[in-house]
C-alpha cells in the first residue's frame, strides 16, 4: 500500500515537472523565435526602414541589429532579473512574454520608410529595443523556475529542455520564412509578405500567455517569501559581494563567453559562411542549417541529462576544446567542397544568356545570367545586374563616384552527395553547441543561491551569449576583411573569421578548466 | 592546482591591463589609415563594449584568483 502511495505521489511529480518544463519551454521558444525573424529579415527590414541613401537610418540599422542583440540583453537581465528576485519568476517572466509578443507583432504593422518617413526606422529601432530587454529578461527566468521545479541530480536533463528552445526558435523562425516566401512568392514576400512572420508571433504569444497563467510559482521562492528571506535588494547582493561576483565572473569567463562564441558560430555564422564564404543558394544553405538543427537538437537533451551523471563542468570544457580544435578543419572542407576553382567545368553546358534590358523608374537596369555546369554535379548561377540612371546629369555623377558598379549575385547549387556533406559539418557544429549549451543552465543555476538566482545568472549569461557570442558576425566579418590584400580582391585567408571564436573559446577553456568545479550536479540548491 | 590558480591570477589580471592600450592603439591607427563611419561603428562598438567588459572582467577575475578565492572550487 506504502508502495503504491510512493508510485502515485511520484508519478504525479514527474507529470507537474513535465507540465512545468512544457509551458516554460514553449514560451522562451517564442521568444527566441520573435527575436531571429528581426535578425533572419534583417535584409528586407533594412531596405523597407532603413534606407541606405538615409546616413542617420542606415545608422540606426547597425544599432537595431547590434545594440538590441547585446548591449539591451544585459539591461533586460538586470531590470527583470531583480524584479524575478523581488515578486517572484512566473510573474516576470510572463511579463518578458508580453513584451516580447507586443513589440514582435507591432513591428509587423509599422508602415514603411516611404509611407511616414523617420518616423519608420525610429519605431522599429525603439520595438528592437524593447525585444531585447523582454529576451534578457526572459531565459534567466524560464531556467531558475525550471530547475526550481526539479528534483537534485535531475537538474541537467530537465533544464536542457529549455535550452533546445534557442535553437528550435531559430528553426521555427527560418522554417515560417522559408514557407511563407514559397507560398507568396519571393517579390510579394519581399513587398509585405515579411509582415506575416512578425503578425504570426502574436497568435504564438496568445497561446503561451494562456498557459503560462496557468503556472504556479516556484515552490522554492515560495517558501523563501513565507519565510521573509528574500533579498531585499538583489543588484546590490549580486554584484557587490565578493562572494557572489567571484561566481558572476567565473560563470561568465570560464563557461557563457566561450559558449556564446560556440553557439553563434555553429549556427549563425556557418549560415553566413555558407552564403557568403562559399556562395550556395538562398534556399539550399538555409535547410542545410535547418536539418542540421533538428538532428542535433536532441544532444542538448542527451548532454544535459549526461551532465547529472558525470557533472557539467567536463561536458562544457570538452565541448569548447574540441570546437577550437576542429573550426578551422571544418570550415576549410566546406570551403573546398564549393569552391569552383577546383572543380572541373564542362564547358559545353555553359550558358550566357542575351542581356535583359528594362527600363524601371528613373533608371535602365540591364541584366545578364551565366549558369555553368561542373562535372561532380555543382551548378553555378551568376546574375550581373547594372542599373544606369537615364538621366545624363546624375549618371555622370554617380560615374564619377564611382558608383555605377555592377551588381553580382552568385549562387552556387550543390550535388546531393556534397549537399550531404555541408549538413554533417554543420551537424558536428552543433554538436559542439549542444554540449556547451546543453547542461549550462542547470550550472548556472547550481552556483547562485535562491534569493538573488534569477539577478546574478541572467547577467553573465547575457553578456556571454549576447556581448561575446552576439560580437560572432561583427568581429568574424572583420577580420575576413583585413585578410583581403585590396579592397575588391578576395581574402588572403577567407576562415580568419574563425580566430575571435577560437581564441574566446580557448580562454574560457582554459579558466573553465582551472577554476570551474565539478561537483555542482548534485548539490542541494536551496 | 592552488599556486597554479594563484600564479594565473597574474596573467589573467596582466591580460586585462594590457588589452586595453593594444586596443585603442589599433583603433586609432585604423581610423587614422580609413576614417569611414563603418570603421567608427565597429572601434566605439569594440572600446565601448567588448573591452571594458574583458578589461574588468580579467582585472577582478584575476585579483581574486591571486588572493585564492578560487582555491575552494574542486
Amino acid at each position: 500500500m506504502a508502495q503504491n502511495v510512493t508510485n502515485v505521489s511520484q508519478t504525479e511529480e514527474i507529470s507537474s515537472t513535465r507540465r512545468v518544463i512544457a509551458a516554460s519551454s514553449v514560451g522562451t521558444l517564442i521568444e527566441w523565435y520573435d527575436f531571429y525573424i528581426f535578425g533572419t529579415l534583417a535584409k528586407i527590414i533594412s531596405e523597407q526602414f532603413f534606407p541606405k541613401d538615409n546616413p542617420t537610418a542606415a545608422l540606426l540599422a547597425t544599432l537595431a541589429t547590434f545594440a538590441a542583440g547585446f548591449v539591451i540583453r544585459p539591461f533586460g537581465a538586470l531590470f527583470f532579473g531583480r524584479l524575478g528576485d523581488l515578486i517572484g519568476r512566473k510573474y516576470t517572466f510572463l511579463v518578458t512574454l508580453v513584451i516580447m509578443g507586443g513589440s514582435t507583432f507591432a513591428i509587423g504593422l509599422v508602415p514603411g520608410y516611404k509611407a511616414i518617413g523617420f518616423f519608420a526606422p525610429a519605431i522599429v529601432f525603439a520595438l528592437r529595443l524593447l525585444q531585447g530587454l523582454a529576451l534578457g529578461g526572459e531565459y534567466g527566468g524560464a531556467a531558475t523556475y525550471v530547475a526550481e521545479h526539479s528534483p537534485t541530480g535531475q537538474r541537467g536533463f530537465w533544464t536542457s529542455f529549455i535550452q533546445t528552445t534557442a535553437t528550435l526558435g531559430l528553426f521555427l523562425a527560418l522554417g515560417v520564412i522559408l514557407i511563407v516566401r514559397q507560398t507568396l512568392s519571393v517579390p510579394v514576400f519581399e513587398e509585405w509578405g515579411w509582415r506575416i512572420p512578425f503578425i504570426v508571433s502574436a497568435f504564438l504569444v496568445g497561446v503561451s500567455i494562456f498557459i503560462r497563467m496557468k503556472m504556479s510559482e516556484s515552490p522554492m521562492f515560495v517558501k523563501m517569501k513565507k519565510e521573509g528571506k528574500t533579498s531585499a535588494n538583489p543588484l546590490a547582493e549580486s554584484f557587490k559581494k565578493k562572494d557572489n561576483l567571484k561566481m558572476v565572473l567565473i560563470a561568465l569567463l570560464g563557461a557563457t563567453a566561450g559558449q556564446g562564441v560556440v553557439w553563434y558560430t555553429g549556427q549563425f555564422y556557418a549560415l553566413s559562411f555558407l552564403q557568403n564564404a562559399c556562395n550556395i543558394e538562398f534556399e539550399q544553405s538555409n535547410t542545410i542549417i535547418l536539418i542540421a538543427l533538428v538532428l542535433g537538437t536532441p544532444f542538448f537533451v542527451i548532454f544535459g541529462a549526461l551532465s547529472d551523471k558525470i557533472g557539467r563542468k567536463y561536458i562544457m570544457m570538452l565541448g569548447m576544446l574540441i570546437a577550437v580544435i576542429a573550426y578551422r578543419p571544418i570550415y576549410t572542407m566546406m570551403y573546398n567542397e564549393a569552391d569552383l576553382k577546383q572543380k572541373t567545368e564542362i564547358r559545353e553546358k555553359t550558358n550566357v544568356s542575351e542581356p535583359k534590358i528594362e527600363v524601371k523608374g528613373t533608371d535602365t537596369v540591364t541584366t545578364t545570367v551565366t549558369k555553368k555546369t561542373f562535372t561532380d554535379g555543382t551548378t553555378y548561377k551568376e546574375t550581373v545586374k547594372t542599373t544606369i540612371p537615364l538621366d545624363e546629369a546624375k549618371k555622370a555623377k554617380l560615374a564619377a563616384a564611382g558608383k555605377l558598379k555592377p551588381e553580382t549575385k552568385k549562387a552556387v547549387i550543390l550535388p546531393q552527395n556534397l549537399y550531404y556533406k555541408m549538413i554533417a559539418f554543420v551537424f558536428v557544429q552543433v554538436i559542439f553547441v549542444t554540449m556547451v549549451y546543453g547542461p549550462i543552465a542547470a550550472f548556472l543555476v547550481e552556483i547562485f543561491p535562491t534569493r538573488i538566482r534569477y539577478t546574478s545568472m541572467s547577467l553573465p549569461y547575457h553578456i556571454g551569449n549576447g556581448v561575446f557570442g552576439g560580437l560572432v558576425p561583427l568581429i568574424s566579418t572583420r577580420l575576413v576583411e583585413a585578410s583581403r590584400p585590396a579592397p575588391g580582391l578576395p581574402p588572403a585567408d577567407p576562415l580568419a573569421g574563425l580566430w575571435y571564436p577560437i581564441l574566446i573559446a580557448a580562454v574560457s577553456f582554459v579558466i573553465g578548466t582551472l577554476y570551474i568545479s565539478n561537483k555542482t550536479n548534485n548539490m542541494d540548491v536551496e | 592546482m592552488s599556486a597554479i590558480k594563484k600564479i594565473a591570477g597574474i596573467l589573467w589580471s596582466l591580460m586585462g591591463i594590457g588589452i586595453v592600450p593594444l586596443v585603442i592603439m589599433q583603433a586609432m591607427k585604423e581610423i587614422a589609415a580609413k576614417p569611414s563611419e563603418e570603421n567608427w561603428i565597429f572601434w566605439s562598438i569594440v572600446i565601448v563594449v567588448l573591452m571594458p567588459i574583458i578589461s574588468f572582467s580579467l582585472i577582478t577575475f584575476g585579483i581574486f584568483a591571486l588572493k585564492g578565492e578560487y582555491d575552494v572550487l574542486e
